[in-house]
């Protein structure tokens, strides 16, 4: 998949604001409206842009902090297991992973019980061995344009 | 930090946002029976209040061929989190970096081309004199994420 000129000032223009006019782009490469829709349309069919959101401070909605969960399952149940974590609100991202566990999840917390809570949640799920958890300081911001609050 | 209360109304805007940011507001105050002006304000007032800090768009780096994301859970010689902490924030393909309580002093998410560049960025790490051990986890498959993005209660 190639990307030109024109892809690439559209997904930087939109990065930073995606509410920006295709007519405001459009003024700044110097084509048209239309181009810049269509294009905009294919890179969405072609799954380079995912979506295309708000970003909510979580902060100000009563979460606290964010946790990375790192969990152990049995044999051959990743994939059973995960399907049920990335359903549980709050999670942001959810992952089988190569490494010391054999998967992982970032997740919004609101305070210390919601973070029990969703271990002793994530520890009665069927196959789930170990669950650790690990609490980020600080830090309430991901990659704005990959996995993102 | 102080929090805001919101109600039904701001709380369909934000999801129907969340969504598709480009969700006209006239479509949004249909659905609450309540008139555009009112969402427009309304998405004003969050804006206003920092519930809403921006916008954007979530691309899919591995289309654009970016590669692989990489957690990497970091110990570090007590007392020295922030100067790791600093000297992470310099290295390329950075992610997010973050001090943290748990197994890990400082763990970081980077986005690397391929399993050279993993390598080589665990042991740049590593050769931080105040590093005492860097572990590597490899995200495979698609990792999945909230289809909803942040789906707050």
């Amino acid at each position: 998949m190639k990307l030109d000129n024109i892809d690439i000032t559209i997904l930087e223009m939109l990065k930073k604001d995606a509410r920006i006019s295709f007519r405001e782009i459009a003024r700044k490469i110097d084509v048209s409206p239309d181009t810049i829709s269509n294009r905009f349309e294919r890179l969405k069919d072609q799954g380079i842009i995912v979506s295309s959101t708000v970003i909510i401070n979580p902060k100000k909605i009563g979460y606290s902090f964010i946790a990375r969960f790192g969990v152990d399952v049995k044999p051959a149940y990743s994939s059973q297991v995960l399907e049920e974590i990335i359903k549980i609100p709050s999670v942001i991202v959810a992952s089988k992973l190569v490494g010391k566990y054999d998967l992982i999840s970032i997740i919004v917390v609101k305070n210390f019980q919601h973070l029990c809570d969703l271990r002793d949640y994530i520890l009665e799920m069927p196959y789930v061995e170990k669950v650790e958890t690990s609490t980020w300081i600080n830090t309430m911001e991901l990659c704005p344009y990959y996995f993102l609050i | 930090m102080e929090n805001t209360n919101l109600d039904e109304i701001d709380i369909t805007i934000l999801r129907a946002l969340q969504k598709n940011i480009r969700t006209p507001f006239k479509e949004i105050a249909n659905q609450c029976n309540i008139s555009t002006d009112t969402v427009k304000n309304r998405y004003n007032k969050l804006i206003e209040n920092k519930v809403i800090k921006g916008s954007t768009i979530v691309v899919d780096p591995k289309k654009m061929g970016q590669g692989n994301l990489v957690i990497i859970g970091i110990k570090v010689v007590q007392k020295f989190s922030d100067s790791v902490l600093n000297m992470i924030k310099k290295m390329t393909g950075l992610c997010v970096v973050t001090k943290s309580i748990g197994q890990y002093d400082i763990e970081a998410i980077f986005l690397l081309e391929d399993i050279e560049q993993i390598g080589i960025t665990k042991d740049k790490i590593e050769d931080f004199p105040q590093v005492k051990s860097a572990d590597v986890g490899i995200f495979v498959d698609k990792p999945l994420l909230c289809p909803k993005n942040f789906e707050f209660e």
